[in-house]
């Protein structure tokens, strides 16, 4: 995925007043959010995979308009994930010539801000290791990068899974004393469901 | 690839306003076709009714049949195998032009090559060696003795690989690597392989010899029929089928002889190695020659192009399996350049020689060295599994070395260990599949490797904690002194303490693997090092306690005929892997302080973020290591108390890597015949000068210049920066 802009294509005269971001509003927004992302990202989503997003956490997608044209647009969702609650970032879109102007930035901080205030503990991502935008983005909001995910896209580059972590009042680091594991590693852990996904940070 | 549930079950879900009917006694089943109907005519193209177990799964795996980004079933070119084959698309023979034959037999066999290397490097097999329709069909090939037994080593080689990989298990990347449903890997008569292939490069050299006799002796060898019809081309065409041929025999050698049982067959398999190497070079150099005779000049780039000869090869076709590759959706696989292939198996033959050349050590202390040398080159899969099956077989090192005499072995336990009860406790019994465990995850790549590492810290603390226990119920409570009157009690602790220290050595590798696969921002640096430097005391001290207690064990014995008083005036010495480990400590330390000291008093490398703190950064890159309490009582704030107040006017009082400088300069002697660690020091010696020199630099003009630039690099070190100062 191409990140940033200089060069590519001509960047356009933008203030950024000019920018009006909406949450996602209903089916007239599903087509445009969906050309936004088959046109940034290689991987092929079918229209289930949108609907499956914006119907469920139609507060946490986003859309970026600048006069009246769809320019950037963020996919999340939020649930229940190994006894936490946290927030997931599916797809993440600014087309080029309005890249590096902070759309992605605040596009992706308000869903992260509805995160926040619904509960959530953490939010995570995937994200290419060559996608040098895109990390530079969401090291800036305090993600880290918790793992590196061994040729994770089938066009065989890593991912790296990016987290960040809420302020909690109060943490228990005290030692969880497992019982013993008959079982090796080695045959019983295959790789945890979230890790499968593959979906795609375009910026 | 994300066929696989997201949703654990729908939990994400907004709980539904109308409750599941449930299907009971009392439920009456009813045509509801009509009902269907109706709906379905109110539903437009790609709507769909959501139902409460509709998960990102569900979603992920919806196909939209003839798109051709997601339909693996589109029909490409040839619906079957047997349509292609109809339609001309692997001919046996080749051409009835024989030179032509051979040209395109020797194409089948680079683009072989090229599609072998690229399903190492992680594509299907059956969109990569098994696009080659003449592998499809084992059969059609018989008539054609050549193109039949490059086939049959072809497949066994698979087969061999696929072995070795699938016997490795270790859950990396090779459950696709070892798909092979559907494909006809086991051909009849395979196993029959090398006497075939043989049989033919027999042929071959005499076809060879002949055309290279002089007219004379020729009427002497005239019965033999020449390869082909061009004699200029004789020598050049036979020349580079026999290098290919003999690089498949040798190479099929090489991974048969690296599975004989307990090491057995490594020497023979170096042999092969180095016999494999030279042919790949031939092959090399045989691309001139087939250049300059092919045919018809290539399209492709020389970069591109996946036979030395620059033709596109006959009989493949990676659509064909593309249905076999389901569940993931249909991708172009691009192969790997015939270039690109050839230094591949360099490389795979490089790296599995380092296996073959090493020495089989039971010193459980030097095996993790060997591993984590090796792992320094990155070999690939194959080579990684291959050495994971000599470490690891019937559940004993080297299928040779019972874990418990490995481990007594290690942590330096007495004599009287061998047969004593010891070994049969449950937690001791525990320990030995740790330690395998260890060994496996030691040979998976990187990014796997540190995933798992961090996970089994818990469980050798865990171990700890019960092994202590046990020992604590059946030996009673321990003394802090080793007697010599209660063996068990010495035992238990030699175990302990060796428990312990390899507890910390994998929390070190945990972190530091870190840096190779880049996890660190600058700004995390120093809380990185900070844990690093804690983690090594640990090491430190308890490598130490165990060489004291081994030592003790080793001077009790010779001191039967001296007097004791003596020893222990004798003035006591460091050892130098105690030694080793402290440079390493100075080094953490010392780039702990400068950073904390940059962040302190210039305000740089802190990155302050709108959600969260440095607190919930430390929190998620420890966690691991804080959950299994490693090491005990520490926390941001301990990281924080020892930062807070560093000053570049002390660290240049008190400069850390001047220590790790002399230090390693003093111990490069102690490891004369220690290649390895003699170059770890010099690389230890560079870092320290070049961030001594730095951190005085920053100390003297860093105030008073405002412009100056501090950024840190590891072009001295994997995971010890220097500090590159420049005034901007």
């Amino acid at each position: 995925m191409e990140t940033t802009n200089e060069g590519e294509t001509a960047a356009v005269e933008v203030e950024a007043s000019d920018i009006e971001y909406v949450s996602y509003g209903g089916e007239h927004h599903l087509p445009l959010i969906m050309r936004l992302v088959d046109e940034e990202l290689s991987e092929p989503y079918s229209i289930f995979t949108y609907r499956y997003f914006v119907y469920l956490w139609p507060h946490l997608s986003f859309l970026a308009f600048h006069r009246g044209r769809c320019v950037g647009t963020v996919v999340c969702k939020m649930g229940e994930h190994r006894n936490t609650f946290r927030g997931y970032i599916a797809m993440l879109v600014v087309i080029k010539p309005y890249r590096g102007r902070g759309i992605a930035t605040e596009l992706v901080t308000r869903s992260i801000k509805v995160m926040m205030e619904s509960g959530c503990e953490e939010v995570t991502l995937e994200a290419e290791v060559t996608n040098k935008g895109a990390l530079a983005l969401y090291g800036r909001l305090g993600f880290i990068r918790a793992k590196r995910l061994f040729r994770y896209y089938l066009n065989g580059v890593d991912a790296f899974r990016l987290k960040l972590l809420f302020p909690r009042p109060e943490i228990d680091l005290s030692l969880p004393m497992m019982a013993s594991r008959d079982d090796s590693h080695m045959h019983t852990d295959h790789i945890p469901p979230e890790e499968s996904s593959e979906l795609h940070q375009g910026l | 690839m994300a066929e696989r549930a997201i949703e654990d079950g729908g939990n994400g879900f907004e709980s539904p306003s109308i409750a599941p009917i449930p299907s009971g006694e009392q439920s009456v089943w009813a045509d509801v076709s009509s009902l269907l109907e109706a709906a379905c005519d109110d539903l437009r193209d790609g709507e769909l009714i959501h139902g409460e177990n509709f998960n990102l799964f569900a979603a992920m795996s919806a196909l939209e049949i003839m798109d051709p980004k997601m339909d693996s079933g589109i029909v490409c070119r040839y619906y079957s195998v047997d349509e292609a084959i109809e339609n001309g698309a692997a001919p046996v023979p080749l051409s009835f032009d024989r030179t032509i034959d051979v040209q395109c037999i020797i194409d089948i066999m680079d683009h072989l090559l090229a599609c072998e290397a690229t399903w190492h490097k992680g594509q299907s097999l059956a969109q990569t060696v098994f696009s080659c329709i003449y592998l499809l069909r084992p059969d059609r090939t018989s008539s054609h003795a050549l193109l039949h037994c490059y086939c049959r080593i072809i497949r066994a080689t698979c087969k061999a690989v696929i072995s070795v990989v699938s016997d490795a298990r270790t859950h990396e990347e090779e459950d696709l690597f070892t798909m092979a449903y559907g494909l006809p890997l086991n051909g009849d008569g395979d196993e029959k392989c090398l006497s075939m292939l043989n049989a033919v490069e027999e042929t071959i050299s005499r076809q060879l010899r002949a055309c290279k006799a002089p007219s004379l002796k020729k009427r002497v060898l005239e019965d033999i029929e020449p390869l082909q019809t061009n004699s200029d081309l004789e020598e050049g065409y036979c020349k580079a089928l026999l290098c290919r041929l003999r690089f498949r025999k040798h190479f099929y050698h090489v991974l048969t002889s690296m599975r004989r049982p307990q090491g057995r067959g490594l020497e023979l398999a170096r042999k092969h190695i180095a016999s494999c190497l030279s042919e790949l070079d031939c092959i090399r150099r045989s691309s001139d020659f087939l250049r300059s005779s092919a045919c018809n000049t290539s399209e492709h780039g020389v970069d591109d192009r996946t036979t030395a000869s620059g033709c596109q090869p006959i009989g493949f076709d990676a659509t064909l399996n593309s249905r076999l590759s389901a569940p993931t959706p249909p991708r172009a696989i691009r192969t790997l350049s015939w270039e690109k292939a050839v230094e591949y198996f360099e490389k795979l033959l490089h790296d599995l020689d380092i296996i073959c050349s090493y020495s089989l050590d039971p010193l459980f202390e030097r095996v993790l060295r060997f591993v984590v040398q090796f792992q320094k080159s990155q070999p690939d899969l194959v080579a990684r599994a291959h050495l994971q099956v000599l470490l690891v077989q019937d559940g004993k090192l080297y299928g040779r070395d019972p874990i418990f005499s490995v481990i007594s072995r290690a942590a330096a336990l007495p004599e009287v260990t061998k047969n004593h009860d010891i070994q049969k406790n449950e937690y001791v019994l525990q320990l030995g599949q740790l330690v395998i465990n260890l060994l496996k995850i030691l040979c998976t790549n990187a990014a796997w490797q540190r995933r798992k590492l961090g996970k089994i810290l818990q469980d050798w603390r865990v171990i700890h904690v019960q092994l202590e226990l046990a020992f604590k119920k059946e030996f009673g409570e321990m003394s802090i002194i080793i007697s010599d009157e209660n063996v068990c009690m010495k035992l238990a602790k030699h175990i302990l303490i060796w428990v312990e220290e390899q507890t910390y050595w994998v929390a070190f590798r945990f972190l530091m693997l870190g840096f190779e696969l880049e996890l660190y921002s600058p700004s995390e640096y120093c809380m990185v090092y900070w844990y690093m430097y804690v983690v090594l005391i640990k090491l430190a001290e308890k490598t130490h306690l165990k060489m004291v207690a081994s030592n003790d064990i080793a001077k009790r014995k010779g001191k039967k005929k001296r007097d004791s008083s003596k020893d222990t005036a004798r003035d006591y010495q460091i050892p130098p892997a105690v030694l080793f480990l402290q440079c390493h400590i100075c080094l953490a330390e010392g780039l702990t302080m400068m950073l904390a000291a940059l962040r302190n008093e210039h305000k740089v490398f802190q990155s302050p973020s709108p959600f969260n703190t440095e607190d919930e950064r430390f929190i998620q890159h420890f966690e691991l290591l804080q959950k299994a309490c490693i090491p005990d009582h520490i926390s941001y704030l301990s990281f924080k108390e020892s930062t807070t107040y560093a000053r570049f006017s002390t660290l240049v009082m008190y400069n850390y890597f001047k220590d790790a400088q002399r230090i390693a300069k003093e111990l490069k002697s102690s490891f004369s015949n220690d290649p390895d660690r003699v170059a770890e020091l010099r690389r230890i010696e560079q870092v320290a000068e070049h961030n001594g020199v730095a951190l005085n630099i920053i100390c003297r003009v860093g105030s008073l210049d405002p412009s100056l630039k501090v950024s840190f690099e590891f072009s001295h070190h994997p995971y010890f920066a220097i500090a590159v100062v420049k005034r901007s």
